[in-house]
């Protein structure tokens, strides 16, 4: 249940919200058994230079890497910071000094696909033309202070009836402002029926988020469908 | 020593050649890998014999190699260990060592501990100051990685807690790592030859002691710069034999040493962008002694520092520099006293070793480099305090300069 209610806010926050699954040309992938459905930026370096083996959940996480090619430059560059030597001699430093196994490194992403699909807590990006079979993409943010605050109490908008008997549906997008204690501080309507958002602008008013250090904003959208 | 080192270095061109990948199998289903590294080099001098090898002939006395496995057990908890020999001139003679042998369990990224045998922080390179291969020079600045003192600092049997703390988007990590355990010295270091080869020659026998420090350092929200504060503290203690310079009569007797202080303080910082890197560091090394069984006392302040710039200018081809500073004062008291005057003028060259240094890399792939590397040193430093030159490889007398060509070749997997 509490899924289900939480997965159009993780839709919205894929479509809309600050995240981006797809960052540049990079896809991260991972291992069904991984809950996490977001990953912020400086969690995929941590883990891919094995300074953590888990995420801010829990789930343990092992980090598989492409060898060579584009993507993988693009991996490097977008996520670590440095070229491939200097991430090579990193890993060697850790085997050869004790501090950590050298990953798992395969060819092609295919390979990377079937062995995140069948190694649990694997995680490994490829490019996002291939073919996904198995594995889940997980939505990165860029920084901490972009990552989604969770909503906490939900209140779904009151469909207006001259609306729904007219069939009249849609999506509307909001952006609203959460204060550091969780209120929503401000809704603005960026997109969609003016009256379908103004009944959403008053839900979405009530919502309760967790408790942040400071007033964030983010982009939700909400369906309203009238049915056949 | 000739047929040896090639055999060797034949067996490791095969293995190369073979696999350069890291061998892993499954362990109780637990994924196990094995790595392993070997290297040789060459040393030419002009003058001096260097690093106790006999360089000023040309020597290949200088090989080791190293092989490990770990496995990791649990989500948490890692096992490990690796094997190390080397043979450098008089120094190592083939005589393998448990290089580190230990449990890592990680509680949180930002705590963990690990207890064995364990490869002690401090500065940038002392724990992979081994590995050659990880970077750009043949030797490392040998004003703060002196081959001859590798025992000293290498390892410590005991354990250590670490992590990496984020500050927050904007301020970086901090990673720190606290130790403790005890030191103990190969027979075949460089801290026993140079007793052996001194004016006043003592046959240590053991020589280590309790040892503990830390490390703070700062990945800093600029990409690429660190910076980073060690520390150490040890408890010094040999025993062996000798002839008392002062009543050879009296025939070889036990020996005991015993350091009141010894500690060293350590800066540094790092700074890489693209192909691009920048290093410094500075130690100072302090250690006041109650030596030859309590007839005589020592203080020696050891200072070195160096800064070192290096630049990929081809795919396969880097070039780099270092400028190495290292001087260093003795003292001495009671019955060494009145033999050997103080040595406190840094100038003079056998006080101080400064090394301007020239260096290419070559990566004929990514398991096997080249280097070629130019030193030109002033002064010789011949001190009681190991680094590079020994009067006992000099039996003529030292000159005050000594350029040296490295050659060296190292393969990992």
């Amino acid at each position: 249940m509490k899924n289900q209610r939480l997965l159009p806010l993780v839709a919205a926050v894929m479509m809309f919200g600050s995240v981006h699954a797809l960052a540049g040309n990079v896809r991260i992938i991972a291992n069904p058994s991984v809950r996490a459905e977001t990953i912020s930026a400086s969690e995929i370096k941590s883990v891919f230079l094995k300074e953590r083996n888990s995420l801010g959940d829990g789930t343990h996480v092992e980090p598989v890497l492409s060898k060579g090619g584009p993507v993988h430059a693009a991996f490097l560059r977008e996520y670590l910071g440095q070229n491939d030597d200097a991430l090579q001699n990193y890993y060697r430093t850790l085997v050869f000094t004790g501090k950590g196994l050298m990953p798992k490194i395969l060819h092609s992403d295919e390979e990377v696909v079937a062995y995140v699909a069948k190694t649990r807590g694997a995680i490994g990006y490829v490019s996002p033309a291939v073919t996904l079979d198995g594995v889940k993409t997980l939505a990165v943010y860029e920084a901490e202070k972009d990552a989604p605050r969770k909503l906490m109490a939900r209140v779904e908008p009151e469909y207006p009836a001259v609306l729904q008997s007219n069939h009249i549906s849609g999506t509307v997008r909001l952006k609203v402002t959460i204060a550091s204690n969780g209120k929503v501080e401000d809704v603005e309507l960026l997109g969609g029926n003016p009256i379908l958002g103004e009944a959403a602008m008053t839900a979405v008013r009530k919502w309760v988020y967790a408790a942040g250090r400071s007033r964030t904003q983010t982009e939700v959208s909400i369906p309203f469908d009238a049915g056949g | 020593m000739y047929r040896r080192t090639a055999v060797l270095l034949s067996i490791c061109l095969c293995a190369a050649r073979l696999s350069l990948q890291a061998q892993e199998f499954k362990l109780f289903d637990r994924e196990v890998q094995i790595h392993g590294f070997a290297t040789q080099g060459f040393v030419y001098t002009s003058d001096n014999n260097w690093l106790t090898m006999k360089t000023a002939d040309g020597s290949a006395a200088f090989t080791d190699f190293g092989a490990n496995v770990s496995m990791q057990v649990t989500e948490r908890l890692r096992i490990g260990a690796q094997v190390y020999d080397r043979n450098l001139g008089n120094l190592g003679e083939w005589h393998p060592s448990l290089d580190w042998a230990f449990a890592d369990y990680r509680f949180k990224p930002w705590f963990r501990i690990r207890g064995g045998k364990v490869k002690t922080v401090i500065g940038i390179y002392n724990d992979a100051q081994d590995y050659e291969f990880l970077n750009m020079f043949a030797l490392l600045p040998q004003s703060i990685y002196p081959l001859d003192m590798r025992d000293a600092n290498i390892a410590h049997s005991g354990g250590d807690l670490y992590g990496d703390v984020p500050l927050g988007h904007r301020s970086g990590t901090l990673s720190y790592t606290v130790y403790g355990g005890e030191r103990r010295d190969s027979y075949y270091g460089g801290y026993p030859y140079a007793l052996r080869k001194s004016a006043a020659p003592v046959d240590l026998m053991s020589s280590g002691g309790p040892q503990y420090g830390a490390d703070l350092r700062w990945q800093t929200p600029l990409p690429g710069l660190l910076a980073g504060v060690s520390r150490m503290n040890q408890h010094d203690e040999g025993k062996g034999t000798f002839v008392p310079f002062w009543n050879p009569g009296a025939g070889r007797i036990p020996y005991w040493a015993d350091a009141k202080q010894y500690w060293l303080n350590q800066f540094y910082g790092q700074y890489s962008k693209g192909v691009l890197r920048l290093d410094s560091e500075y130690r100072r090394t302090y250690i006041d002694a109650v030596d030859f069984n309590g007839t005589s006392s020592a203080q020696a302040d050891v200072r070195g520092w160096y800064v070192w710039g290096s630049y990929r200018v081809a795919k396969r081809l880097q070039l780099g520099s270092y400028y190495s500073h290292y001087s260093m004062t003795t003292v001495y008291g009671g019955i060494l006293g009145m033999v050997f005057p103080p040595r406190v003028d840094t100038s003079r060259p056998e006080n101080h070793i400064y090394d301007k240094v020239v260096s290419a890399r070559i990566d004929l792939n990514r398991f096997w480099n080249v280097k070629l590397e130019g030193h030109f040193m002033d002064g010789y430093g011949d001190g009681p305090f190991p680094d590079g030159f020994y009067p006992g490889d000099n039996p003529a007398g030292f000159k005050p300069n000594t350029n040296a060509l490295v050659v060296r070749t190292g393969l990992s997997f």
